[in-house]
């Protein structure tokens, strides 16, 4: 099933990229947590078990896998079901599976599973451009997993659903001004949302994020700190684990949602500018498999699992400059979390294996 | 074909989002670059006052010697508990939680975090001063379980004084600086010097304080420290006072029971040995910040412990203000040493008649037979040879009237009346009859205990006015320097033939068959002088009667010993003692005292004696009948009034 020719098409910069976010990932937790860690070890692991997770989704013809999509995406819908009555609770969520020696976090999956049935849907579909009957089931097959996922309570994973939607249907041929409408009547529902969907919580902290000093000791600590963090680190930045702000903690969860700020204090702008420069490489790239790809399916199947990524990647870093909302949404690659590695190196095992399988039949 | 213009929508689609990615990295380039490049110095100033503490390390007070380099007055070091409120979420929590675990009240706790409000939240409030082990122990455990955070222990120098309140109103006390004392060098928070020689010489004791630059966590906890400039130590002070001495004297008190005060000193250069006034209060009190329930109870207290009677409390001399008389008059050249006067027991002037305490007189006596049986109207007859004007000339020239000069705070002025200071006190001319009064004490005379002290070392020195002080030698870093003395008040050569009269006369007081025998001491010619201050006038005593006021007269023993080259001579004042002879047993102490430390004999301990028994007739006690002279004799104001 693993054609030796193959493994010339494999794209190894891009694995090379990714490695090396990884690893820039990994010392920036050791810095963060103040040394060899069990922290660090796990997130090793993580990488580890996300290698094999990324050989696996290789080694199998996307083209099958996508055929046994619906089971897959069955599936994770089961699991996130079963986590939503009987998940491990952490942090007032229900998230987890307990699986004794680590958690698993489905709703990392069901990212990589919502792309694969909606490039499915979409791209075997005989019709040359997506009708609105396809648009109207694409929304339904993403609201499911979606509706679940913010009921654990987890709104930032649910989020990063929406534009897995999107982008299949924008690359699929969703007509411009549907777009146009659908980001309208987003623009008015939004004081509705705001009065009826969002917690209280949720509105603290979008309040608090338009006007950080209005609380500057809860909600908007978190955006301060995050400001003097980056701010703090300069052109060449404070050394490895020499920061102030991560390393005596004024930066809350430095090892996870705010993993960019802790290395923009430590490696300074230089090392911002490195890592910018590695995750856009990793998006452009991705987006040549997704032009170079075989057929439509390939296609989409790759801007799906590369779109939550890249709204993750913008959000996040955003975020760790004290830009946006502070939001339970983590680095893809480089912050704290096993599933949200293994789910992320999956990810670009399939994007790997689109390209790679770009002349076969 | 349907196939080629699929692929150039999808080609034309993935242009867009590959423009729209490249876009957004390259606003989120931007931004960092305003951040980090642009904004730089502004940030990393936040993140340096975010991390960094400038912590006050308080300076040690300079420690107290006495005379012969006893520690006195030393540092100890106690623990405060404050709350850091920069990181506190919760402020009622803390304070609950603090007050719980500390066994202190809530409220008070609330008080205090609310007094100082308005400070920097970096600032720390202290709430428990002087806390107890088991106090730092448990908010310690509570710290590391971040369960208080917020609260912080700090460990600071403490003023630690003798035990029972040894000579407190020589040390005074110290307290945190109010805002008029703020600038020159005291901060807010500072601990000067409120009262005493702390507030006299506050400037030497108080040291400067150091500061220590750390860096805290985001719960403010230490992590390490970048600076340190270490606290100078306030400077070394010693004092003219003799510990033993001033143990003797207030010993003296207790045994004798009753309050009072005293000032002992060396009449050649006025030293103070000793320096008494009770009840007095504990400093300790105070030294880490007294509490409200102290300070209000010190404050209402009706034997006012906080008034340092010495040099506060004004009385009526009595007739140890007789001694004056005699000078004035032997030295102004009105009478010899053998001027006889014969006492029937009183005497007219201006009309009224007065009395002498002894009923059927004295017969014809002299100077020294006066001044021995304390005759009231040999020294009215002098009083009215010399006139009012003349006496407070030689009070003031005693040392008497107005200030001693004395290195204390807030001493008030002997009053010793004059024409002029009646005139301008109360408009009114002064009558000659009042003179009689006050040529035996009475009258609008009011002395302080400190101005005695300095009279009966004037007429000891034979008459060399000194001032009495307190403070001898300053170490400033290089080794003890001596002080400058005070520069001699007042300097009148006596005649010898005043000399001999007066100290033949008080010497006479104590060793012959005077009311000064309880001070005798064998072999040290003690000489010495009784008195009664009279707290309130017969017809006021009548009027006061179950007011509950203590009514009782306080007795004065001023003395110097021994009479030829005397060395020590002081005041004892026996407040409701009721009679002065009561007074001589304490000095008799502190002079044995001193003589067996200067001779390197052990030091005399007292052993409890019997009650006194009042002799017959107490000479001192003023009997005068008279309403009229009642009239003219305001009583010596209740002490404490002043």
């Amino acid at each position: 099933m693993f054609e030796r020719r193959l493994y010339h098409h494999v794209d190894w910069g891009l694995l090379a990229a990714v490695l090396a976010l990884c690893f820039i990932g990994v010392t920036q937790i050791y810095s963060a947590t103040g040394g060899w860690t069990p922290i660090v070890q796990t997130q090793i692991y993580g990488v580890m078990l996300g290698l094999v997770a990324l050989v696996l989704c290789l080694s199998l013809d996307y083209r099958s896998m996508a055929d046994k999509s619906h089971f897959i995406y069955v599936g994770i819908l089961a699991m996130l079901l079963y986590v939503l009555f009987f998940g491990a609770v952490r942090g007032g969520s229900r998230r987890w599976i307990d699986l004794g020696s680590f958690n698993l976090q489905p709703s990392e999956f069901a990212k990589a599973a919502l792309a694969l049935v909606l490039a499915k849907f979409l791209g075997e579909s005989r019709r040359g451009a997506v009708t609105q009957v396809d648009l109207m089931i694409v929304g339904v097959i993403t609201a499911v997993p979606l509706f679940i996922i913010a009921r654990q309570p987890d709104l930032g994973t649910a989020a990063t659903l929406i534009p897995v939607a999107f982008a299949v249907a924008f690359v699929a041929g969703m007509p411009m001004r549907l777009l146009g409408v659908l980001a309208l009547i987003g623009l008015l529902a939004a004081p509705i949302a705001w009065q009826f969907a969002l917690q209280d919580y949720q509105k603290e902290r979008i309040s608090t994020f338009l006007d950080p000093s209005q609380d500057a000791r809860g909600a908007g600590y978190q955006q301060i700190q995050a400001r003097i963090t980056v701010g703090s680190g300069g052109p060449w930045g404070k050394g490895f684990t020499e920061g102030t702000q991560g390393q005596l903690r004024f930066l809350p969860v430095a090892h996870n949602d705010f993993i960019f700020s802790v290395l923009a204090e430590e490696q300074g702008f230089a090392g911002v500018i490195v890592a910018l420069g590695l995750y856009l490489f990793v998006i452009l790239r991705a987006l040549e498999a997704a032009r170079l790809a075989k057929d439509r399916l390939g296609a989409y199947l790759v801007l799906g699992v590369l779109a939550s990524f890249t709204f993750q990647v913008i959000y996040n870093i955003t975020m760790s400059a004290g830009l946006a909302p502070v939001k339970g949404l983590t680095l893809p690659l480089m912050s704290y979390g096993g599933s949200s590695m293994i789910a992320t190196l999956a990810g670009f095992g399939l994007i790997l294996n689109v390209r790679m399988r770009r002349f076969t039949n | 074909m349907a196939q080629t213009e699929d692929r150039r929508r999808i080609t034309v689609r993935l242009t867009i989002l590959q423009v729209g990615v490249v876009v957004t990295f390259a606003a989120l380039a931007i931004s960092f670059w305003f951040l980090q490049i642009v904004q730089h110095s502004r940030f990393e100033e936040m993140a340096e006052n975010n991390h960094q503490r400038t912590l006050a390390l308080r300076a040690p007070r300079g420690v107290l010697f006495d005379r012969n380099g006893k520690v006195l007055v030393e540092n100890r070091f106690s623990f405060n508990i404050s709350i850091v409120r920069e990181h506190t979420s919760d402020l009622d929590r803390t304070i609950r939680l603090l007050a719980e675990v500390a066994g202190v009240d809530v409220a008070q706790v609330q008080q205090i975090v609310d007094r100082h409000r308005g400070e920097p939240t970096y600032r720390p409030i202290v709430v428990i001063e002087d806390a107890s082990l088991a106090q730092v122990a448990a908010i310690t455990a509570r710290r590391l379980d971040f369960e208080l955070p917020d609260v912080v222990v700090q460990e600071v120098p403490t003023r630690q004084y003798p035990a029972d309140a040894l000579a407190a109103h020589v040390f005074g006390y110290v307290g945190e600086a109010n805002d008029t004392q703020v600038g020159d060098g005291i901060t807010t928070g500072a601990i000067v010097g409120q009262s005493g020689v702390e507030r006299v010489y506050n400037k030497l004791l108080m040291g400067e304080d150091g500061t220590k630059r750390v860096v805290v966590n985001s719960v403010g906890r230490q992590i390490r420290t970048l600076e340190e400039v270490k606290p100078t130590e306030g400077r070394r002070v010693q004092l003219t006072i003799d510990y033993d001495l001033q143990k003797a004297a207030e010993e003296g008190f207790k045994h004798a029971g009753f309050n009072g005060s005293a000032l002992i000193m060396n009449p050649s250069n006025g030293e103070v040995l000793s320096l008494v006034s009770l009840p007095a209060y504990d400093p300790n009190d105070f030294a880490a910040g007294i509490d409200r329930a102290t300070w209000a109870s010190l404050n209402t207290d009706a034997l006012r412990p906080l008034q340092n009677r010495t040099i506060q409390g004004r009385y009526s001399p009595g007739s140890t203000f007789k001694i004056v008389v005699a000078t004035a008059a032997l030295e102004e050249g009105l009478v010899d040493p053998d001027y006889r006067v014969n006492c029937g027991g009183g005497a007219n002037f201006f009309g009224r008649y007065f009395l002498c305490h002894l009923k059927g007189g004295h017969g014809s006596v002299d100077m020294r037979t006066a001044i021995e049986k304390s005759c009231n109207v040999y020294f009215y007859t002098l009083g009215n040879m010399l006139g009012v004007d003349r006496i407070h000339k030689w009070a003031e020239n005693l040392g008497l009237a107005g200030l001693t000069g004395i290195d204390l705070p807030n001493e008030q002025e002997s009053i010793v009346p004059s024409t002029q200071w009646k005139l301008e006190h109360t408009g009114e001319r002064w009558y000659p009859g009042e003179t009689i009064s006050v040529s035996i004490g009475q009258g609008q005379v009011t002395v302080t205990p400190a101005s005695l002290a300095v009279m009966i070392s004037t007429v000891a020195n034979g008459g060399t006015r000194v001032t009495p002080h307190i403070i001898r030698a300053v170490d400033e870093g290089g080794g003890w320097k001596m002080a400058t003395p005070p520069a001699v008040a007042e300097r009148v050569a006596f005649k010898p033939t005043t000399l001999a009269a007066l100290h033949d006369g008080l010497w006479r007081v104590v060793n012959g068959a005077g009311t000064g025998v309880r001070g005798r001491i064998p072999g040290r010619d003690v000489a010495g002088k009784t008195g009664t201050a009279q707290v309130i006038s017969n017809q006021g005593r009548l009027a006061a009667r179950g007011s509950g006021r203590d009514l009782r007269d306080h007795g004065w023993f001023v003395f110097f010993a021994p009479r030829d080259n005397p060395e020590i001579a002081g005041v004892i004042f026996g407040e409701h003692a009721e009679h002065g002879y009561l007074g001589a047993p304490i000095a008799k102490h502190v002079i044995e005292t001193y003589f067996a430390k200067k001779e390197g004999r052990p030091l005399p301990e007292l052993t409890p004696v019997p009650a006194p028994k009042p002799p017959e007739t107490d000479p001192d006690t003023i009997t005068v009948v008279a309403p009229a002279v009642a009239a003219v004799t305001p009583t010596a104001p209740v002490p404490g009034t002043n």
